[in-house]
């Protein structure tokens, strides 16, 4: 800035005012050097960043985590602590919320992921998988395989027949309730849906709800619609839908909604309004009786010593053909990106991950959790986990839930409102059904 | 009103009816019905402030068993203080720095030089040229999204400047699309300030032998400090709130801003609202700062730039 002849003119004008004049010289000089401050700022940033982040290979293996709350976010720190002491690779985590993490997982991919990420079994790790996003970890499976069952293994592999994903911890979708509660109104477990009617009308005559179902989320309704369907139409006929969308306007699928309609008297008044931790919640006060949700969820709400007091039973046999072998389990786990920083890294973590030792350690004292891999210690688990341990030891298949079952873009986009319309208004099932399979036929055939 | 002496009779009776009504003793039904309507927009807009503020002071324990719309419990500022730890609340206010303040600089910095020529000079294209900025303003960002995202992971930036080594999950990359989207804004505010200023200042610094540079940036300029700070005011709020291109074009978490942030207080399914009220009350505690310190200005600013144009 050449400043003689600004000082020239304004001092002409200065005599007047002279307050102003400095005024508005001051402010613009010390404007020109706040830009140039600013400008500099995020450069600056960035480098002292660099310095910390951009280090790759060698022993660092970075770690994509969808786990930014505390609760699971501690116990990953816990983990990568004995990960490093036991396999000499150290992790460093980017930790980002559950839900952006999910929704992001297409631009994180492409983007330049992190060596090794949280993902989900079932589909939502195909879809990827076919789209060359990830690595193989069949080198990781030599390994772990032993520690595997079959369905777990299976839950593994993507559609080419590699494994894809190394299974951590996972969950059992259920019936669930309060042991105090029905002890003292001498409730019991039913194994049929006549047994379950029955009851249900029991405890709306006791005064109580009878099922805690809430659908504000959207989401807990699609447990419900994934044991109605495989009960009545077999886990073959559900993963054929979930997979290839093309039988949604059939008979089977009308009667799924039919036998569904006569759970909904016994529902949470207001149900579509309520979340499902308010469901918990009327269950944890005993103001509901039952609740189909998984153990991930209402283990958050049963925590401390109410933690014995949830006890669950598999849901209810419809059509003894497919009796109740088939459980919906959820199983997270972890993958590698395409092309890793730190491949070698990355696969001595995984196997380490893929040990029931390590399993256990993350689990700490979570209730909500249970372990992938076979040699858990169980007298560490509360009693809702060793049951839990029973119920999916038992099945013959494993469902991973609708929205990991089906493709991401079908799920959430048409299902999720579509069964909040049915629950809303029973008697359009049959238009609603026709309005799915539209959609599904597009999305299917958009999408391959 | 008519002039004083010539009605000495009406006159004093007429004003006396008017000060009966400025006393309040009838107050006319147009202006009850005025502070009813502000008194009820006032009410709509604070309850769901106050409210989540009410949340925010229960524990989450509470509120499960009572209910959300209760009296009783405990109350305290337990939720705000977990909330600034947990969240790691200074570490992403200091990210929001990094991305708004350079942005905001930038964007006002550029406006003002589109609109200095847009309203100071005529030339063929003037009025096309600012069309062109303002017409940049109607583009949807969402639409613009999956192509920028593509685009910003094939330029490469070096190391020191961003950990990524590309565009794409970088500050700078961040800045720059928010100084491109909100620059057309800003020109348009700009320009119809500008063209309130009289032509012969500018001819009078002719005169004096002042280059343009000199003109935009000592006589111009200067002049236009009620709209600089109503834009940024206005712009600090935008980019500040901005969460789309935070979470679409930065993929590391450690890197996103406060309002990213604040989803790291959800779980994967528990979510405890007392906590997530808690923590954007605070985080929108900056946004109230910058419109008090600015407030004087920004009034003056958006009418003058309003009314004259």
């Amino acid at each position: 800035m050449d400043i003689k002849p600004a000082d020239g003119r304004t001092t002409s004008s200065g005599t007047t005012h002279p307050a102003r004049t400095l005024d508005r010289r001051s402010l613009l000089r010390g404007s020109a050097l706040g830009i140039a401050a600013m400008a500099a700022s995020p450069l600056l940033a960035a480098c002292g960043g660099s310095g910390s982040s951009g280090s790759g290979g060698g022993t660092t293996v970075t770690f994509g985590s969808n786990a930014a709350v505390p609760q699971p976010k501690g116990a990953y720190e816990t983990l990568f602590k004995a990960a490093h002491t036991a396999t000499g690779m150290s992790v460093k985590p980017n930790w980002v919320d559950h839900n952006t993490f999910q929704q992001n997982i297409s631009t994180y991919l492409q983007g330049h992921p992190d060596d090794v990420f949280n993902w989900f079994a079932g589909e939502r790790m195909q879809f990827f998988a076919g789209q060359d996003l990830v690595s193989p970890v069949d080198d990781v499976w030599q390994t772990i395989g032993a520690h595997y069952t079959d369905a777990m293994k299976a839950q593994s592999k993507g559609k080419d027949g590699h494994y894809y994903l190394v299974p951590f911890d996972y969950y059992p979708w259920a019936v669930f309730y309060s042991k105090s509660m029905w002890k003292a109104k001498g409730y019991e477990e039913p194994t049929t849906w006549d047994e379950w009617i029955a009851l249900a009308k029991r405890m709306k005559k006791d005064g109580s709800i009878p099922i805690a179902f809430t659908d504000k989320d959207g989401w807990p309704a699609m447990g419900t619609f994934d044991y109605l369907n495989m009960r009545m139409n077999g886990f073959d006929f559900h993963i054929s839908l979930m997979r290839n969308g093309d039988k949604w306007n059939t008979p089977q699928v009308k009667a799924v909604l039919d036998q569904w309609r006569q759970l909904i008297p016994y529902y949470s008044p207001g149900f579509l309004g309520l979340t499902w931790q308010e469901g918990a919640q009327q269950l944890l006060n005993h103001q509901a009786g039952m609740m189909v949700i998984g153990l991930d969820q209402i283990g958050t709400i049963f925590t401390g010593a109410k933690a014995d007091d949830l006890g669950f039973f598999a849901f209810p046999e419809i059509d003894p053909a497919n009796g109740q072998q088939a459980v919906e389990a959820p199983i997270d786990g972890m993958m590698v990106s395409k092309s890793p920083k730190n491949h070698a890294g990355a696969v001595k973590l995984l196997k380490y991950l893929g040990t029931a030792k390590a399993q256990q350690l993350w689990l700490g004292s979570n209730p909500a959790d249970i372990a992938t891999a076979t040699g858990v210690d169980a007298s560490k688990y509360t009693a809702p986990q060793n049951a839990a341990v029973k119920l999916i030891g038992g099945a013959k298949n494993l469902s991973q839930f609708m929205d990991r079952d089906t493709r991401p873009d079908f799920a959430d986009p048409v299902m999720l409102p579509a069964l909040q319309k049915f629950l809303n208004s029973p008697g359009d099932a049959a238009s609603i059904l026709s309005n799915v399979d539209k959609q599904a036929k597009s999305i299917w055939a958009a999408g391959g | 009103m008519t002039a004083p002496g010539t009605l000495p009779a009406a006159a004093p009776a007429r004003r006396s009816r008017k000060a009966d009504r400025a006393r309040g003793d009838s107050p006319a039904p147009a202006r009850i019905a005025l502070h009813i309507f502000l008194a009820g927009t006032c009410l709509v807009w604070l309850v769901p402030l106050l409210y989540a503020f009410y949340t925010a002071l229960r524990p989450y324990a509470d509120t499960a068993r009572r209910g959300y719309v209760s009296v009783g419990g405990h109350y305290g500022t337990g939720n705000f203080s977990a909330a600034w730890v947990q969240a790691q609340l200074p570490h992403y206010f200091w990210n929001s720095v990094l991305i708004t303040v350079p942005a905001l600089v930038l964007t006002l910095w550029l406006a003002s030089m589109v609109a200095f020529v847009v309203a100071r000079f005529r030339f063929r294209i003037n009025i096309a040229l600012l069309m062109l900025f303002t017409a940049g303003n109607l583009l949807p960002q969402q639409a613009i999204v999956t192509p920028l995202f593509k685009l910003y992971q094939l330029v490469p930036l070096p190391q020191w400047l961003a950990a990524s080594g590309k565009l794409d999950d970088s500050f700078p990359g961040l800045i720059l699309i928010h100084v491109a989207f909100q620059t057309g804004f800003c020109a348009f505010v700009m320009s119809n300030y500008m063209r309130t200023i009289p032509a012969e200042l500018g001819e009078a610094a002719v005169m004096d032998g002042a280059s343009v540079w000199r003109q935009y940036w000592q006589v111009i300029l200067p002049l236009c400090r009620p709209v600089l700070a109503a834009l940024a005011t206005l712009e600090f709020t935008w980019i500040y709130n901005d969460f789309f291109w935070a979470t679409v074009l930065m993929q590391t978490g450690a890197n996103r801003p406060v309002t990213a942030a604040l989803n790291n207080l959800t779980g994967e399914f528990f979510v405890n609202n007392n906590l997530i009220a808690a923590a954007a009350l605070i985080v929108a505690i900056p946004t109230l700062v910058v419109f008090f310190a600015l407030q004087r200005q920004f009034v003056s600013g958006l009418t003058l730039g309003a009314n004259k144009g």
